[in-house]
């Protein structure tokens, strides 16, 4: 990777020194009581390109983090490993309000079959932005399963919270075709067809 | 003025191009206007839709009070009125049914979650270039406008200006031969990681700096940030192949017929990006060797001649291809034309010339070129999955994680 600028320093950190470490060094820096939070965030960042498995734990300790919690996600999301998804997982149990709204992000962004139970159980969150998460994460996770809860989920919904599982509705109506589920699409584009419906979910809806 | 009446107007029109003004237009044909976060280039692009008698510009959202109050300025002596609404939340713009399109030209940053949002909310939407900051949010931007069969059109106007659609037409009509290279003026690709020094937060009524970081991580308040120097930042920048390309490189798609597809390999030459698409025409995408057309110029070569040009309007030619030259004084950064054939799109529910999917391809290409460049490597991809092909590292670079609350 290209070298940021030799003058790219902040806090006395020297940026292309962090970006030419090895996964080992990174994983050090994050657990580094003493480092400064601009050199954790760029590990992180760098951490997006080189980690793996074992920098998953130094990670996802940050996703409770209100400042870095978006780094650790950046780090986390494209590592091709079961483990993301587990740590994914645990944090959407220990974790409330944003930072387990930006795990769910992550998981939506990966698409994890496995944790549809656990972000349905949001869907009746007292916190209506954790419920709209819960309902886009569904949408992205886009299976049969997902479609299920967001079917329960929409004659319930009330307020945003009702358009937010109407739009999710049409995105995993999308996913659930792309992926040849024709028959729980139908099914759940019928339960849509009962409304009320926004009317730009109306027009998606065709 | 008792004696101009809209009839006649329209018999007048028929004869020649006519400006109406706005009384003239009954209130079915009004466009109703909202605009989301218009710095200096928004307000340039507001004045263009001024200058269109059917729209109304109801409401200014922007998270800066200074700039709610300049737009509303603006709206209100346009309009010779008081009654320009200013929100600090778009969302309170994007609830009112009353609004039938949002002119968005926050930061980058901003674009395509703003766009989505407002397709959600049934807005039409004219956006500022560039559209994504990602490939990832390329393909959501061009999926969530489809969904909700909204009119888009981005902010990449020389698809509506003369040279440019002369020279694009010179490909498309036969006249340069069989096509070997296009070239695309971009910029400098690189940017920085380095953050500005800590300096107090403002009150959130004069700025609001959580929503100004919006999906991107956080860092701490600047205000050199907010005043204009986020650009170069890549927390908040695309780098300068996509704040450039995302003109040229899109007017090169456009030429090589290639609105729903990409080039699918890419090799970083120094600060130039070498690709090429499926059909085998070549793309340069290049900071340095132009003739002095203008910024964001041009340059598409044939085996039967070459046409070059840019924001000028100037145009060169190859010696066999000279009767083609036309004078045009027409500047590429001029959006008149551009907001015009947005408006007739609204109406006529047609897409317009830089709709969400050219425009995603457009900036897909950028981003990938970009991922080369810094990656120093070359680079195969697959535009149907928007892949590069046995390179992990690429991929992983296809996407950035949005900030909490905020998602795509």
């Amino acid at each position: 990777m290209q070298a940021p600028a030799p003058s790219s320093s902040t806090s006395g950190v020297n940026v292309a020194a962090i970006f030419a470490m090895n996964e080992a060094a990174l994983i050090a820096v994050l657990q580094d009581a003493a480092a400064p939070l601009y050199a954790k965030a760029k590990a992180c960042q760098r951490l997006a390109l080189v980690g793996g498995r074992d920098a998953v734990p130094a990670l996802a300790k940050l996703l409770a983090d209100p400042k870095l919690n978006t780094y650790a996600r950046y780090g986390l999301e494209p590592i091709r490993d079961e483990a993301v998804d587990v740590a994914l997982r645990n944090a959407l149990a220990a974790l409330s309000g944003n930072p387990r709204q930006g795990v769910m992000n992550s998981i939506g962004r990966r698409r994890d079959a496995k944790a549809v139970k656990a972000v349905a159980k949001l869907l009746g969150d007292r916190d209506v932005e954790t419920a709209r998460t819960a309902a886009a994460t569904l949408a992205k996770i886009g299976n049969p399963e997902a479609a299920k809860e967001l079917e329960k989920a929409f004659p319930r919904a009330t307020g945003p919270l009702h358009d937010t599982v109407a739009q999710s509705g049409i995105i995993c109506i999308e996913n659930l075709k792309a992926a040849g589920h024709a028959r729980e699409a139908a099914a759940l584009a019928a339960a849509l067809r009962k409304g009320p419906l926004p009317k730009p979910v109306q027009i998606a809806l065709g | 003025m008792s004696t101009l009446t809209r009839r006649g107007l329209l018999r007048s029109a028929a004869a020649g191009p006519l400006i109406l003004p706005s009384w003239a237009v009954p209130p079915s044909d009004r466009i109703a206007l909202g605009g989301v976060g218009l710095g200096p280039r928004g307000a340039n692009v507001l004045k263009s839709f001024f200058a269109q008698p059917e729209v109304r510009f109801l409401a200014i959202a922007d998270l800066r009070n200074e700039r709610r109050e300049l737009i509303k300025s603006m709206a209100d002596k346009h309009h010779d009125t008081h009654d320009t609404k200013m929100y600090r939340d778009m969302f309170d713009l994007l609830a009112r049914d009353d609004i039938d399109a949002v002119l968005i030209a926050t930061g980058d940053r901003w674009h395509t979650t703003a766009s989505i949002l407002a397709a959600q909310a049934g807005k039409d939407i004219y956006c500022e270039k560039p559209c994504s900051m990602t490939i990832a949010e390329s393909r959501a931007l061009a999926q969530g406008v489809a969904r909700y069969k909204r009119v888009y059109q981005a902010g990449t106007q020389r698809r509506n200006v003369t040279n440019f659609q002369l020279a694009v037409g010179l490909v498309h009509s036969g006249k340069l031969g069989k096509v070997q290279t296009l070239h695309a003026n971009t910029l400098n690709p690189k940017t920085s990681h380095e953050w500005l020094p800590e300096e107090p937060e403002p009150n959130p009524e004069v700025c609001d700096w959580n929503r100004w970081l919006g999906p991107c991580p956080w860092r701490p308040y600047n205000s050199k940030y907010v005043a204009g120097r986020w650009r170069g930042h890549f927390d908040f920048h695309g780098g300068g192949i996509l704040e450039w390309g995302s003109h040229t490189v899109d007017v090169c798609q456009w030429a090589n017929q290639s609105d729903a597809t990409t080039p699918v390999e890419f090799e970083p030459q120094g600060n130039h990006v070498h690709a090429r698409w499926a059909n085998g025409v070549k793309l340069v995408m290049r900071d340095t060797g132009w003739l002095g057309m203008g910024t964001c110029s041009v340059r598409f070569e044939g085996d039967n001649g070459w046409v070059e040009t840019g924001d000028t309007g100037k145009i060169s030619l190859s010696d066999n291809l000279q009767s083609e030259y036309r004078e045009i004084k027409e500047a590429g950064t001029d959006p008149t034309k551009h907001v015009r054939d947005f408006l007739d799109c609204v109406k006529s529910r047609k897409q317009p010339k830089s709709n969400a999917l050219a425009a995603a391809q457009g900036h897909i290409a950028c981003h990938a070129a970009y991922i080369s460049w810094q990656l120093g490597r070359k680079l195969a991809f697959d535009p149907a999955r928007d892949l590069f092909i046995n390179d992990d590292e690429a991929n992983r670079m296809r996407s950035r994680a949005i900030r909490e609350p905020w998602r795509v």
